[in-house]
C-alpha cells in the first residue's frame, strides 16, 4: 500500500504533466508520501529574534549520504532549535525516521550547518553539526556523530577535538595537505557590532568565537593550524559560504570563503607547504558584498572551476525599489581608501576562472545576478544536456532592509515604546514586510548564458528556503534536490529527466582514510567536448551533497574517455565508457599526473616591457566627480582621457609621444632617442595644464614639413563659454610650438581625426563631442574643420553638427568611390555614415536596423574575410544593469523636470511593456524634491513605471534618447548594406573602448586588438573591470588577452598604439588614471 | 498645564456643541493661542516623520509663521508688518474690509496651508486641518469662508515669495565632494557615512542678515596633529571629556546634558541587516518648543504668540544660513574621524556625529540666536521648565533664562563628542550676532 502510493502520485503527475504545457523538470514529493515530516520551526521570543541575532532566519542544515551503505542516500536535517532528524532512504522515495534510535538529536541550543564525512576512515559516513554557542544564552558545541555501522551514532566531537563552541555556520572536509586524511575548514561568523566596521586592520586580530579555522587531522585529532596556515580568523569575518576546489589546478585544494557585510571574501590559494595565501585582490576585480552561500563548478567546459557567490539583490521591481541599495560612489571610495576594503557590490557574482589570471565576473551578463535574498547555489546538470544548470534558494521571513521600515517605522512606534523594548521588538517585527519568495532555477546554456526556468522546472513555492543538498534519492540516475525550509517541511524536488537523457554517476573507492575520495577530479571527454568535476561535498550553504560525481551527456550512449585524477596527484583513464550507470572507481595502476600539462595555452604574443622604454607616464584623473554635480546621469563624462598622439615632434625622423593631462595636470611629451624615450617639456603645453586633454593629433597642418599639433579639450567639468573648453592648435616653428588661431567652440572633445577631405593637399579635421557639461542628454556640437593653408574654419553641416553624443569616428571610403567618407559612432545613437562628395558630407542609410547603442569605438576590418570591409563596433557590453533590445529599447528621458532651470536625465529600462527608472526614490528625489510629496512611502513608489512617477504630461513634454543594442560586434558588409553581428559573450563583459589594427601574430594579415573596461559608473552598476582584451583574427577566432600575455583586466584602457624604438615595434597601452604600459611583441 | 489643556478640550467640545445647536450660525469663531500651538506641533510631528534636516526644518517653520504674522499685523495696530523690514518681502494683499474676516482664523489657516506645502506627508496635515475646518464651518460658515479665502490668498502670496529663496535651485547644486586623502577636510562619519548635508544652504536667501557671510566667524584653529597646537589640544579635550564622563556613567550631568540637547532628526541604528532611524526633533524645533513654553508661561494672547514664533523662527532660519555658510567654507573634519584614526579606533562619541562639517556648531549658533531674540521678547531671567523633549523619552530640565539654556545647548555638543570648543564658543557668539541684528532691525512691536 505504502509502496504503491508514490508511484500513483508519480503517475498522476505524469498525466498532469502531459495535459499541461508546463515543462516541469522537478516535481515535489509530499511529506505524507515520503515520511519526511521534519520541520525546522524557530520560535521568536522577546529575547531572541532577528533584532537580537542577525542570523536568526538563516535556517538549519541538510546533508545527504548513504550512512548504512545500502546504495541509497539518506538525509540528515539539523534544526536550529528543534531536534536534528535522520531519515533512512528505504527506496521508492519512502523514508524512515530513525532519529530516536540514532542518537543524533543534538544537545546544542542553536544548530546551523550539517555535513557528512568519513572522519575516522572506517568506510562509514559520520555527521558533523555546527552550532552557535555563547550568544544569547546558546550553549553546547559543534557535534560529531560517529557512525557505529548499525544506524546508531556516538557523539564524539570532544575526542576528535572538534567540539568547538563558537559561532559556526558550516564546515567543509578537505585534505589540504594531501596526507590522505580529511581535514576541516570550519566556517564561523561574526555578529554585528558597530565597532567591527573599522577597516581591514581588524583582520589581524584573531578571535576564537568568530574567526574561521583550519583544522588539521593529526591521526584522529583535529589541530587548529589557522595561524600558521595563514587563515584569517578575526572578529570581522562573516563566513556564510565556503567552496573548496583546486582553483589554480596545481593539485592542492584551494578555498573561497564568502563573507557577509563589509568584510571582503577570501580567496585562499594553497601554497602546497601547509600554508595558504589570501589573494582575493590579485584575482578578483570585485566581489559580492553581502556574500552568502557559494559554489564552485566548471560551467564553461574548460576544465577549470568557476565560482558563484550569492548576495541579496532583488529581481522583483517592487522589492528592489523598497529595499536598501548599493553605497553611493563617495561612500564606496571611502570604504576603499580609508578602510581598505575591496570593491564589493550587492548582487550575485559569477566568476569565470581564467587560469591563473583575473576572473571574468559575468553575473549580470549571464542573467544570474539578481535572485533576491539568496542562500544556496548549486551547479549541476539537472536536465543532463551536458551543460551545468543552477539552482538557487532564497527567502527571508521578514525583510529588515525595507526602506519604509528603516525610515518611518521608528517615529511611530519605537519612540513611544522606548521604555518597553520588548513591545518595540514585536511591533518592529510586525512592520517588516515578508520575504517569502520563489526559488530560482536556471538552465545552463552555451556562451556563459543562463536561462531562467523558475516556476517551470521547479514548483513555484513561496518559502524561506535555505540549505540545499543534491543526491539521487530514487536511484534513477538524475539528481534530486532536498531543501531545508524555515518553519516548514523540507522540499524534495524529484527530477523527472529519467530516461530522457544520459547520465553517468561516479563513486570512488579511494584509499583509507579518505575512502569516498574527497578531492578526486574527473575530466570527461566526448567528441572534443570536455566536462570537468571535482568531488567536494560541502557546497552551497550549510549543507553537504551526496558524495558522488554526476554527469549528463544529452542522448549519447557512450563517451570517449574519463580521466580520473586522484587526490595524490596520480591518474588513470577509462576509455569508451558506457553511460546510464553508476561506476565505482578505485585506483587501478594510476600514473603520476603532470599538472603542468593543464597549463598549456596559446603562445604568448605580448610581454610587458621591463623598462617600459623609458616611458614613465602615469595619467592621474583629477578629482572632479560628475555624479556630485549631475546626480542622475548614468555615467561620467569626465574620465574619458587622456589624449595620446604619436609623431615626430623634433624633426629627427623618429616618432615621439604626446600624453595629455587631466585638469590641472600638464601634458607630457616623450622623445625617442636611440635607446629609450626621454621626457622633455614643451613650454606651450605646460602653460595649458588647466585644460583636460582628451584627444590629440600630431601632423603637418600648414605644409611646412614640420609636425604641428591640435589638442582637443574636454572633461565635462568646465561648462558654458569657459576658455579651457577650447581646443588648441600649435604650430611648430624653430623647434618651438606656438598657439595659432583655431575656431572657437566650447564643446567637450571626444574624437579628433584628420583627412584631406577636399583633396586639396592639406589635412582637414573632424572634431566630435560626446556631451554638454552640466547638461547631459543635450546633444553637443561636432564639426568638420576645413584647412586652408594652415588656417581652419568650420564647414557648416547641420546634420553632422547635431549627429549625437559622438565618441569615435573614422574616415573610410565605405561606398568605394575613391573619397574617404566619415563614419561616426556615439552613445545613445546609431552609427552614422556620412558620404563625402568633394568635401561636403551627406548622411546615407546603409544599415538594415536602427541600431542605437552606447557605442564607444569603431574600426574597419574584414572580419569575415570575404574581401570587403566590415566595421567593428565597441559598445558597453551586457554586463551591467542597463538593458536594451530592439523590442524594448532603453530610454533616457531628458528635461528640466522640476522647472528650476537645470535639466535632469532619467534612464529607464523596459519590463513587460512598461518603463521603470533604474534609480530609486531617494536618488530621484535628491534632484526632484516634490517626489517626496507624491510618494510619502517607498511602498507607494516601488513598482511604479516612470509614467506614474512623473505623470504622463511631464513625460510627454520630455525628450528621450534610446538604445537598442548594448553588445559589441561588427557591421557585416553585404554589398554596401550593413547588418549587425554581436561578438560572443566573453567580449561583452565590459565596454570595448579601443581597437588597434595591426598584424600582431606575424601571419601577414592584420588583426584587431580590442581593449576596454570602464569605471565611470556608480556602485549600482559596479565596475566594468573584467575584460582582458581580445585579439580578433576573424569572426570565429578571438583570443582573450590574458591567454597571450596581456594584462588588461582592472584597467580602463583609453588607447592602443604601435610605437617604435630602433625600428622595432612595440604596443603602447594608455590607461585612464593609471601608468602607461609598453608591451614587446613576441611574434 | 495639564489643567489648561483639559480646559481647552472642554472648551472645544463646548464650541462644537454650541455650533451644532446653533441655528443662526453667526457666532464669532474663537481662535485661541492653543490652536496656533497645535498647528506648530502638528508640523513638527510631520517633520519628524518625514525626516527633515535641521536647516530645511528651519525653513518649514519660518514661512508659515511670517504668513500668519503678516495677517494679524493687518488688523492689530500694536504690530508692524515686516514688509520692507525684510527687504524682499512685499506687502501682502489687503483684506476686503467689507467681508467678515476673522484675522486670527485667517492667520491660522495660512499657517496650516503653508506648513502643508512645506512638508512631505500632506495627508497628516490635511486630516488635522479638515477636523478644524468642520468645526469652524459649523460655527460660522460665512466668517469661515471669508477668512479661509483670505488666509489662502496670503499663503499663496507668501508661497510665491518663498519659492524665490533659491531652495529649488540648491536642490540641483553639486553634492559635497569627499576627498579621503585630505585629513583636514570633513569626512562622512560612522555608522551610516551619509553625504554632507545641504552643502549649499549658505546660498539660501536670508531674511534679516545682509548675506550669509555677514557674521563670518574667525577661522577655526589651524589644523595640526602636533601635540602642542591648539587644534590638537581641542581635539584631545573632546576625547578626554568624553572618556571622563563616560566613566562617570549615564547618570552624570554632562551625559544628561548631551542627550537632552541631541536634537538629531536621524540617528541611524544598525543591527545586522536591520537599520532604523531613531528620530528626534531638530535644534530649531527645540527652540520653537521653548518659544511655546514661554508664550504659555506668559499667557500670551494669539497675536503675541504668533509674533513670538515669527521673530524666533526668523532668527533661527538666518542662524542656519549663517552657520551653514561657515560649515562649508571651513569644511572641518569631525573629532570622531581623527580620534578613530589617531587615538582610539574603538571610540564612539556619546551622540552620533551628524553628517556635515564641524565648524561652527549649528546648535550653538541657533541657540545663541534664538535665546537672544526670546530674551528680547520675554525678558532676561525668564525661568522655565523645558519639557520639549519629553515625547522623545528625555526628562524635563529647568533653566533660569534663555541664555542659560543656550549656553548649556552649546556646551552639550562638546560633551556629546561631536564638536571642538572653538565651534561651540565661536558659534554661540555668531548666533548672538544674528539675534542682535534681528532685534535691532525688525521693529515688530509698536
Amino acid at each position: 500500500m505504502h509502496k504503491l502510493r508514490p508511484i500513483a502520485v508519480l503517475l498522476l503527475f505524469l498525466i498532469v504533466a502531459c495535459t499541461t504545457e508546463k515543462d516541469e523538470l522537478f516535481i515535489s514529493a509530499a511529506p505524507q508520501d515520503t515520511g519526511i515530516t521534519f520541520k525546522n520551526t524557530i520560535s521568536e521570543t522577546d529575547d531572541l529574534n532577528i533584532l537580537d541575532y542577525i542570523y536568526f532566519y538563516n535556517g538549519g542544515g541538510v546533508a545527504l549520504g548513504d550512512i548504512n551503505n545500502d546504495g541509497l542516500p539518506d538525509i540528515f536535517f539539523s534544526g536550529n532549535q528543534v531536534s536534528n532528524r535522520l531519515y533512512i532512504n528505504k527506496g521508492n522515495l519512502i523514508f524512515e525516521d530513525i532519529s530516536d534510535k540514532a542518537n543524533i538529536g543534538g544537545n546544542s541550543s542553536w544548530n546551523t550547518g550539517a555535513v557528512m564525512g568519513d572522519v575516522n576512515g572506517d568506510g562509514l559516513l559520520d555527521i558533523y553539526v555546527c552550532a552557535v554557542v555563547g550568544l544569547h544564552g546558546f550553549n553546547g558545541h559543534n557535534e560529531l556523530y560517529i557512525n557505529n555501522g548499525d544506524e546508531t551514532f556516538t557523539e564524539s566531537a570532544a575526542a576528535y577535538h572538534l567540539d568547538h563552541d563558537s559561532y559556526s555556520s558550516s564546515a567543509a572536509f578537505l585534505d589540504y595537505d594531501l596526507d590522505g586524511d580529511l581535514d576541516m575548514y570550519l566556517l564561523n561568523h561574526a555578529v554585528h557590532t558597530d565597532d567591527s566596521y573599522k577597516g581591514v586592520a581588524l583582520r589581524q586580530q584573531r578571535h576564537y568565537k568568530t574567526g574561521d579555522k583550519l583544522l588539521r587531522n593529526d591521526g584522529g585529532r583535529f589541530t587548529d593550524v589557522s595561524e600558521i596556515a595563514g587563515i584569517i580568523g578575526s572578529i570581522s569575518g562573516y563566513g556564510l559560504g565556503v567552496a573548496v576546489a583546486d582553483y589554480n589546478q596545481d593539485g592542492y585544494p584551494d578555498i573561497y570563503v564568502s563573507n557577509d557585510f563589509y568584510e571582503d571574501d577570501y580567496y585562499y590559494l594553497n601554497n602546497g607547504d601547509g600554508t595558504f595565501s589570501e589573494k582575493l585582490r590579485d584575482y578578483f576585480g570585485h566581489a559580492s558584498r553581502f556574500s552568502m552561500g557559494n559554489d564552485a563548478a566548471d560551467i564553461n567546459n574548460d576544465g577549470w572551476p568557476d565560482i558563484m557567490s550569492l548576495d541579496m539583490l532583488p529581481e522583483d521591481e517592487v522589492v528592489l525599489k523598497s529595499s536598501q541599495g548599493d553605497d553611493n560612489v563617495q561612500t564606496q571610495n571611502m570604504r576603499k581608501l580609508m578602510f581598505g576594503y575591496h570593491y564589493q557590490f550587492t548582487r550575485n557574482m559569477l566568476h569565470i576562472n581564467q587560469q591563473n589570471a583575473n576572473y571574468l565576473e559575468t553575473g549580470l551578463l549571464s542573467g544570474v545576478a539578481a535572485t533576491d535574498w539568496s542562500w544556496s547555489c548549486l551547479f549541476a546538470d539537472y536536465d543532463q544536456d551536458g551543460q551545468q544548470d543552477l539552482f538557487i534558494t532564497n527567502g527571508i521571513l521578514k525583510r529588515p532592509n525595507d526602506l519604509d521600515f528603516t525610515n518611518f517605522y521608528s517615529n511611530d512606534k519605537i519612540q513611544s515604546n522606548k521604555n518597553n523594548p520588548k513591545l518595540m521588538n514585536q511591533k518592529a517585527l510586525d512592520s517588516m514586510p515578508s520575504g517569502m519568495v520563489s526559488n530560482f532555477m536556471f538552465q545552463g546554456q552555451d556562451n556563459l548564458a543562463f536561462k531562467d526556468m523558475s516556476g517551470q522546472w521547479i514548483p513555484d513555492d513561496k518559502l524561506v528556503s535555505g540549505a540545499t543538498a543534491l543526491g539521487d534519492l530514487d536511484n534513477d540516475g538524475d539528481l534530486d534536490i532536498v531543501v531545508s525550509n524555515l518553519n516548514d517541511t523540507p522540499s524534495l524536488y524529484i527530477n523527472q529527466t529519467n530516461e530522457k537523457a544520459s547520465y553517468l554517476k561516479l563513486k570512488f573507492d579511494y584509499t583509507s582514510p579518505n575512502k569516498v575520495g574527497i578531492g578526486t577530479k574527473v575530466f570527461a571527454y566526448n567528441n572534443g567536448k570536455l566536462q570537468y568535476k571535482e568531488l567536494y561535498t560541502a557546497r552551497g550553504f550549510q549543507a553537504a551533497s551526496e558524495p558522488m560525481i554526476h554527469f549528463g551527456f544529452d542522448t549519447i550512449q557512450r563517451i570517449d574517455s574519463l580521466k580520473v585524477i586522484w587526490p595524490d596527484k596520480t591518474s588513470q583513464t577509462l576509455t569508451n565508457v558506457a553511460l546510464n550507470k553508476t561506476l565505482s572507481i578505485k585506483p587501478d595502476n594510476p600514473k603520476p599526473f603532470d599538472y603542468a600539462s593543464l597549463l598549456k595555452g596559446p603562445k604568448p604574443l605580448f610581454k610587458k616591457s621591463e623598462y617600459n622604454l623609458g616611458i614613465d607616464f602615469r595619467h592621474i584623473e583629477d578629482k572632479y566627480l560628475d555624479f556630485n554635480r549631475q546626480k542622475l546621469i548614468p555615467y561620467r563624462i569626465s574620465d574619458r582621457g587622456p589624449a595620446v598622439a604619436i609623431g615626430d615632434l623634433n624633426d629627427d625622423g623618429k616618432d615621439d609621444i604626446y600624453f595629455g593631462g587631466s585638469k590641472g595636470y600638464a601634458a607630457k611629451t616623450y622623445f625617442q632617442t636611440d635607446t629609450a624615450y626621454v621626457e622633455r617639456r614643451i613650454a606651450a603645453l605646460a602653460n595649458d595644464s588647466i585644460k583636460e586633454d582628451v584627444e590629440a593629433i600630431i601632423a603637418d597642418f600648414n605644409n611646412d614639413k614640420k609636425k604641428d599639433m591640435v589638442i582637443g579639450s574636454g572633461g565635462g567639468d568646465y561648462a558654458n563659454q569657459t576658455k579651457p573648453l577650447l581646443d588648441a592648435y600649435y604650430v611648430q616653428n624653430n623647434g618651438a610650438f606656438n598657439h595659432k588661431a583655431f575656431p572657437e567652440f566650447y564643446e567637450n572633445a571626444s574624437v579628433m581625426i584628420a583627412n584631406d577631405i577636399d583633396q586639396d593637399g592639406d589635412l582637414d579635421l573632424f572634431i566630435g563631442s560626446n556631451a554638454v557639461s552640466y547638461d547631459f542628454g543635450n546633444i553637443p556640437n561636432s564639426f568638420i574643420l576645413r584647412n586652408d593653408d594652415g588656417v581652419f574654419s568650420i564647414v557648416p553641416n547641420e546634420a553632422l553638427q547635431h549627429a549625437g553624443m559622438i565618441t569615435d569616428a573614422i574616415w573610410h571610403d565605405f561606398d568605394g568611390d575613391g573619397q574617404d567618407d566619415l563614419i561616426v559612432v556615439g552613445e545613445w545613437m546609431a552609427p552614422k555614415f556620412f558620404k563625402n562628395n568633394k568635401g561636403t558630407f551627406e548622411e546615407q542609410q546603409v544599415m538594415d536596423s536602427r541600431l542605437n547603442g552606447l557605442w564607444r569605438q569603431i574600426t574597419p576590418f574584414d572580419i569575415d574575410q570575404d574581401g570587403d570591409t566590415d566595421y567593428l563596433l565597441g559598445n558597453w557590453g551586457t554586463n551591467s544593469k542597463f538593458k536594451a533590445s530592439e523590442d524594448g529599447p532603453m530610454r533616457m528621458y531628458y528635461d528640466d523636470f522640476d522647472n528650476n532651470g537645470r535639466t535632469e536625465t532619467i534612464v529607464c529600462t523596459e519590463r513587460n511593456g512598461d518603463y521603470y527608472p533604474l534609480l530609486g526614490l531617494d536618488d530621484l528625489a535628491s534632484q526632484m524634491v516634490k517626489l517626496h510629496k507624491i510618494f510619502t512611502s517607498y511602498k507607494a513608489f516601488a513598482g511604479q513605471p516612470i509614467e506614474k512617477i512623473l505623470g504622463k504630461n511631464l513625460l510627454q513634454k520630455a525628450t528621450f534618447l534610446e538604445v537598442d543594442e548594448l553588445r559589441s560586434g561588427y557591421l557585416k558588409n553585404d554589398n554596401g548594406r550593413f547588418t549587425f553581428v554581436p561578438f560572443r559573450n566573453e567580449l561583452q563583459v565590459a565596454p570595448i573602448t579601443t581597437f588597434l589594427n595591426y598584424d600582431f601574430d606575424g601571419d601577414g594579415q592584420d588583426d584587431v586588438l580590442a581593449a576596454g573596461n570602464y569605471f565611470g559608473v556608480t556602485p549600482f552598476h559596479g565596475r566594468f573591470d573584467a575584460f582582458p582584451g581580445a585579439l580578433i583574427k576573424s569572426k570565429n577566432t578571438m583570443i582573450l588577452g590574458n591567454k597571450i600575455g596581456l594584462d588588461f583586466s582592472n584597467k580602463a584602457i583609453k588607447s592602443l598604439n604601435i610605437i617604435h624604438l630602433n625600428q622595432k615595434p612595440y604596443l603602447l597601452t594608455t590607461i585612464n588614471n593609471d601608468k602607461a604600459q609598453v608591451y614587446e611583441l613576441l611574434k | 498645564m495639564i489643567m489648561k489643556l483639559k480646559n481647552v478640550s472642554l472648551l472645544l467640545i463646548a464650541v462644537v456643541l454650541i455650533a451644532m445647536s446653533c441655528k443662526d450660525n453667526s457666532e464669532t469663531i474663537e481662535i485661541t493661542p492653543e490652536a496656533f500651538h497645535a498647528s506648530v506641533d502638528k508640523t513638527v510631528e510631520v517633520m519628524v516623520h518625514d525626516i527633515f534636516s535641521p536647516p530645511v526644518a528651519s525653513r518649514v517653520f519660518v514661512y508659515p509663521n511670517i504668513a500668519a504674522y503678516e495677517i494679524i499685523a493687518q488688523n492689530d495696530s500694536t504690530f508692524h508688518s515686516l514688509q520692507g523690514q525684510i527687504s524682499h518681502l512685499k506687502a501682502i494683499p489687503k483684506a476686503d474690509e467689507a467681508k467678515n474676516i476673522n484675522y486670527p482664523l485667517a492667520a491660522l489657516i495660512a499657517h496650516i496651508d503653508l506648513s502643508k506645502r512645506l512638508i512631505f506627508s500632506e495627508q497628516r496635515i490635511e486630516t488635522f486641518r479638515d477636523s478644524l475646518y468642520q468645526i469652524w464651518e459649523a460655527t460660522n460658515t460665512a466668517q469661515f469662508e471669508a477668512s479661509k479665502a483670505y488666509g489662502i490668498q496670503v499663503a499663496d502670496f507668501i508661497g510665491d515669495w518663498m519659492d524665490k529663496d533659491n531652495y529649488n535651485q540648491t536642490r540641483t547644486m553639486s553634492k559635497f565632494s569627499i576627498d579621503p586623502e585630505n585629513e583636514e577636510r570633513w569626512q562622512p562619519t560612522p555608522p551610516a557615512y551619509m553625504d554632507g548635508l545641504e552643502p549649499h544652504w549658505g546660498k539660501i536667501r536670508p531674511f534679516v542678515i545682509d548675506s550669509s557671510a555677514q557674521f563670518k566667524p574667525l577661522p577655526p584653529p589651524v589644523f595640526s596633529m602636533n601635540e602642542n597646537s591648539s587644534f590638537y589640544k581641542e581635539l584631545k579635550e573632546v576625547y578626554d571629556i568624553s572618556n571622563q564622563i563616560t566613566k562617570e556613567g549615564d547618570a552624570s550631568e554632562e551625559v544628561l546634558i548631551a542627550q537632552f540637547w541631541d536634537c538629531n532628526p536621524y540617528v541611524s541604528v544598525t543591527r545586522g541587516h536591520l537599520m532604523f532611524a531613531a528620530k528626534k526633533i531638530t535644534p530649531g524645533a527645540h527652540w520653537i518648543g521653548i518659544t511655546k513654553i514661554a508664550c504659555k508661561t506668559e499667557d500670551a494672547d494669539f497675536n503675541r504668540t504668533v509674533f513670538a514664533y515669527t521673530k524666533a523662527s526668523i532668527a533661527i532660519a538666518d542662524a542656519f544660513i549663517s552657520c551653514w555658510d561657515e560649515k562649508y567654507r571651513s569644511n572641518l573634519v569631525r573629532p570622531e574621524t581623527l580620534i578613530n584614526k589617531y587615538m582610539d579606533h574603538e571610540w564612539k562619541p556619546i551622540l552620533q556625529t551628524p553628517p556635515f562639517p564641524e565648524y561652527t556648531s549649528g546648535h550653538s549658533v541657533v541657540s545663541g540666536a534664538a535665546a537672544t531674540v526670546l530674551t528680547n521678547i520675554f525678558g532676561d531671567n525668564f525661568g522655565f521648565l523645558d519639557d520639549t523633549e519629553v515625547p522623545y523619552g528625555l526628562p524635563i530640565r529647568s533653566f533660569s533664562s534663555f541664555n542659560a539654556a543656550a549656553q548649556e545647548a552649546a556646551i552639550s555638543r562638546m560633551y556629546g563628542g561631536i564638536h571642538y570648543r572653538a565651534a561651540v564658543e565661536v558659534g554661540i557668539g555668531q548666533g548672538k550676532n544674528v539675534g542682535n541684528l534681528v532685534n535691532g532691525r525688525l521693529r515688530m512691536v509698536k
